[in-house]
C-alpha cells in the first residue's frame, strides 16, 4: 500500500558501480536496443547511466548506447538518417546554443556578446528543429531542456533575470513547444528533473573543465533516468476505482446528508475537490473511473444530483454501491472494465478497505487518502497523474469510458434477446479495415498494451513495429468497430506477410472491448479474401494471459492452439458462424500498391 | 593482498570486466589497452563509490596502475 511518499516516476537512484554491472549483464544474444545519445559535451557516464537505466526496463534486450563526437550536438542528429535505430536521446545544454556559453570556451564575455548569443541561439535552435523533423519517422527522439546554470556573462547581478536571458529561456521553450506539437520528440518535463536530481549542485565545473562532463554524477543518472523514461515509457494504469465518503468528499453521506458532504474552498475540504478535477480530467483523456463504496446507493444518487459535483457522472461507470465487502465491488468493476488488477489503481481513506482489497486482488495499486495532509494530498494527486499520464491523447481515448458502458448495455441486451443469434443480426454492426493503419501510433499502443487477446505477448519498439511493417509483402490492418450501442473505435490490429498462398501473421490483438461480437472471425475472413491465401501460419505462443485468444483458437480449429498454429480455408469456412456485420475498406488499394 | 587491495581488485574488476583477476595487481594503464582516460574516470568514481571518499580530479595523472592507487588509497584512509 502506498501513503502518500511520492515517487516520481525515474527516481531509482543509481550509483556508477552499479550502473555498469547492470550494463555489464545484458543477454549475450539478446536483440539489440540502439539508442544514439546526442550530447555536445563528454557523455561519459550520462552513457553509463543511460544503458544502465534502459537496460532495467528492457531486461531481454541488448542496449546500445552510441553517443555522437564531442561538441557536434546539431551534426549528430543531422547525422542520424538510420531508421534501424530505436531512439534518439538529446541532452541539450547552454553550451549547445552558443560557444560562449560554455565555461570551456575562450569567447569573450563582453558587452556585445549578450545580443549575439541570443541571436546564435535561435539559429542553432532552428537548426536542431529541423534536424529532428528529418529524423526517420518511427525512431524516437526524446530531448532534455538545459538544465545548468548559464554563465555569469549577463550585466545583471545574478538573483536578477536578464532581458537576454529570458529570450534564451523563452526560445528554448518556444523551441520545445514546437517540436512537441509536430510529435517529433518527447520533451523532458526541465522542473520535474531538477526536482527528482539531488539537492546538491547539478554543474561541476572541475569535471567540466577537466573531462568534458559538466554534470555531477547524481545529475548525470537523473538526467538519464528521465531520458530513458521517456524513451521507454512504462504502460499507464487503466482505471482507478475511488471510494466515496472522506475520498471522493468530505463527510459520510449517509450521516450528514447528500447535501452536506463537501469539496470546496469555504469548507475546507478543497482536497476532496482537487481529488475530483483530477479524476475527472483522467476519464476525460481515457482513464476509466470506477466507484467501490460500502454506502447507500439512493443518497449517493443525490450526491452525483448535485450541481456543483466536479466529477460529473457521466465521467464515472461503473458505480458499485453496496455494503458487501469492497473486494466484490472491485471485482465486479474489474468484470465490466475487462482489464486485469495490475492495471488499476484502488484509492480509499481507510487502511483496512484497501488491505482488504489488496489482498483478494493481487497486483492492484492501492492509494491511502490523505484526509488531512495536504503535502501528502499533492503527491498522490502527481502520483496518479504519474501512473495514469499519457505521452499522448488519441480520439480512440475520448471514447473508452462510453465505449464500456455501451459494451455493458450490449450485454445486458444480447441476455435479454430471444436468442444470441437474433441479437446480433439486430446490432446493426459496422466493421472497417484500415489497410494503410501501419504508423498510426493507436495500432502500435494496441499492440502494446492488449494481452488477452493477444497471438503471442509480442512487444514492439517502433523500430520494429516499423521493420515488420514495411517488409516485402506485409499486410497489416486495422479493424474499428460500431453497432446501434455506439462506437468502440479502433479494436483490433493484424499484422503478417503474405508468401504465395500462405499468409504468416505474426501479430495479432483485439481489445477485450471488442468480446463476443465476431469481430475475429470478420477479421479472419476479410484477410482470406483480401491476400487470396489458402492457409494461415499463426506465430502461436501461450501466455498467462492470452486464454481467450485460446479458447477462440480451441472454437475455429477443434483443438488446443499449439506453436505451429496453421488454419486452412476450407477449415475456417467451415466453422464460421453467420457475421452479420456491414464491412467497410480503408486504403486497401494504397497498401497493396 | 590487504583489505583495501582487494576492495580496490574488486572496483577493478567493474571497471575492466575482461581483466583476469591475476592481471589485476600488476594492472596499469600500458598494461591494460582498455585502460583510456574515460576509464579512468569512471575508475575514480566506482572507487569513490566503493570506499565513500572524494577522489580529486588533479590526481588522474598520477593515478595510473593499480599499485599507485593501492598506495594512494592506503595512505587516503589511514588519514581518515
Amino acid at each position: 500500500m502506498q501513503n502518500c511518499n511520492f515517487v516520481p516516476q525515474g527516481e531509482n537512484v543509481l550509483k556508477i558501480t552499479e550502473a555498469l554491472k547492470i550494463t555489464q549483464s545484458t543477454p549475450v544474444n539478446a536483440h539489440p536496443f540502439c539508442v544514439v545519445l546526442a550530447c555536445g559535451f563528454t557523455p561519459l557516464h550520462l552513457q553509463t547511466f543511460l544503458s544502465a537505466h534502459l537496460q532495467q526496463s528492457l531486461p531481454n534486450r541488448k542496449v546500445v548506447v552510441a553517443p555522437g563526437l564531442y561538441g557536434t550536438l546539431a551534426e549528430t542528429l543531422e547525422a542520424t538518417s538510420d531508421a534501424a535505430i530505436d531512439g534518439i536521446a538529446v541532452a541539450l545544454e547552454w553550451s549547445d546554443l552558443d560557444a560562449r556559453l560554455d565555461f570551456r570556451s575562450a569567447g569573450s564575455w563582453g558587452r556585445s556578446a549578450a545580443a549575439e548569443i541570443v541571436a546564435n541561439a535561435q539559429a542553432m535552435l532552428d537548426r536542431l528543429a529541423a534536424a529532428i523533423a528529418r529524423v526517420p519517422s518511427g525512431v524516437r527522439v526524446v530531448l532534455s531542456l538545459p538544465t545548468l546554470p548559464l554563465p555569469p556573462l549577463f550585466h545583471t547581478p545574478g538573483w536578477q533575470a536578464s532581458e537576454e536571458e529570458l529570450h534564451l529561456e523563452s526560445k528554448i521553450f518556444r523551441f520545445a513547444a514546437a517540436v512537441t506539437q509536430s510529435a517529433r520528440a518527447t520533451v523532458i518535463n526541465v522542473r520535474r528533473l531538477l526536482e527528482v536530481s539531488s539537492p546538491g549542485p547539478h554543474f561541476d565545473l572541475k569535471s567540466h573543465l577537466h573531462t568534458g562532463l559538466p554534470y555531477t554524477t547524481p545529475h548525470a543518472d537523473r538526467v538519464a533516468s528521465q531520458l530513458a523514461l521517456a524513451l521507454v515509457p512504462p504502460a499507464p494504469k487503466k482505471g482507478i476505482i475511488s471510494d466515496l465518503d472522506d475520498t471522493l468528499w468530505n463527510g459520510i453521506a449517509g450521516e450528514v446528508g447528500p447535501e452536506n458532504v463537501s469539496w470546496d474552498m469555504a469548507s475546507h475540504s478543497h482536497l476532496h475537490g482537487l481529488y475530483q478535477k483530477l479524476l475527472a480530467s483522467l476519464s476525460e483523456h481515457g482513464t476509466l473511473v470506477g466507484i467501490a463504496s460500502k454506502n447507500d446507493p439512493k443518497v449517493v444518487a443525490r450526491v452525483f444530483e448535485r450541481e456543483d459535483i466536479l466529477l460529473r457522472p457521466e465521467q464515472v461507470f461503473p458505480l458499485e454501491v453496496n455494503w458487501n465487502a469492497k473486494s466484490g465491488s472491485v471485482s465486479r468493476i474489474l468484470g465490466t472494465w475487462n482489464i486485469a488488477a495490475d492495471s488499476v489503481i484502488f484509492v480509499d481513506n481507510s487502511p483496512m478497505e484497501l488491505a482488504e482489497v489488496a489482498a483478494v486482488h493481487p497486483g492492484i495499486e492501492c492509494v491511502l487518502f490523505p484526509k488531512n495532509d495536504y503535502a501528502a494530498g499533492l503527491a498522490m494527486l502527481r502520483q496518479l497523474r504519474d501512473a495514469c499520464g499519457k505521452q499522448r491523447v488519441s480520439s480512440d481515448d475520448a471514447l473508452r469510458l462510453e465505449s464500456i458502458r455501451q459494451g455493458a448495455a450490449f450485454r445486458v441486451q444480447a441476455a435479454a434477446a430471444a436468442t444470441p443469434e437474433s441479437f446480433l443480426a439486430q446490432a446493426e454492426a459496422i466493421v472497417t479495415f484500415d489497410f494503410g493503419c501501419a504508423a498510426e501510433p493507436r495500432v502500435l499502443e494496441l499492440v502494446n498494451k492488449t494481452n488477452q487477446f493477444n497471438l503471442n505477448g509480442r512487444r514492439f519498439s517502433t523500430a520494429d513495429w516499423r521493420s515488420l511493417t514495411s517488409q516485402p509483402d506485409a499486410v497489416v490492418l486495422s479493424a474499428s468497430y460500431e453497432d446501434k450501442f455506439g462506437p468502440l473505435g479502433t479494436i483490433a490490429v493484424v499484422a503478417g506477410a503474405v508468401h504465395g498462398k500462405r499468409l504468416a501473421i505474426e501479430t495479432w490483438v483485439m481489445s477485450c472491448r471488442a468480446f463476443a461480437r465476431r469481430i475475429e472471425q470478420q477479421t479472419l475472413k476479410m484477410l482470406f479474401a483480401s491476400t487470396g491465401a489458402e492457409e494461415v501460419d499463426f506465430d502461436f505462443v501461450h501466455t498467462a494471459k492470452n486464454g481467450p485468444l485460446q479458447e477462440f483458437f480451441a472454437a475455429v480449429t477443434g483443438e488446443q492452439p499449439t506453436a505451429q498454429l496453421r488454419l486452412r480455408r476450407a477449415q475456417f469456412d467451415g466453422s464460421c458462424p453467420a457475421l452479420y456485420h456491414a464491412v467497410r475498406e480503408l486504403r486497401r488499394a494504397e497498401a497493396h500498391g | 593482498m590487504d583489505d583495501t587491495g582487494r576492495r580496490l581488485a574488486g572496483c577493478f574488476q567493474v571497471v575492466f570486466p575482461n581483466l583476469r583477476e591475476a592481471e589485476i595487481p600488476s594492472a596499469s594503464q600500458q598494461t591494460v589497452a582498455a585502460w583510456d582516460s574515460v576509464a579512468a574516470i569512471i575508475m575514480m568514481n566506482v572507487i569513490e563509490d566503493e570506499f565513500a571518499l572524494q577522489m580529486d580530479l588533479d590526481d588522474l595523472a598520477d593515478l595510473d596502475s593499480f599499485a599507485k592507487i593501492h598506495t594512494h588509497l592506503q595512505k587516503r584512509l589511514q588519514v581518515a
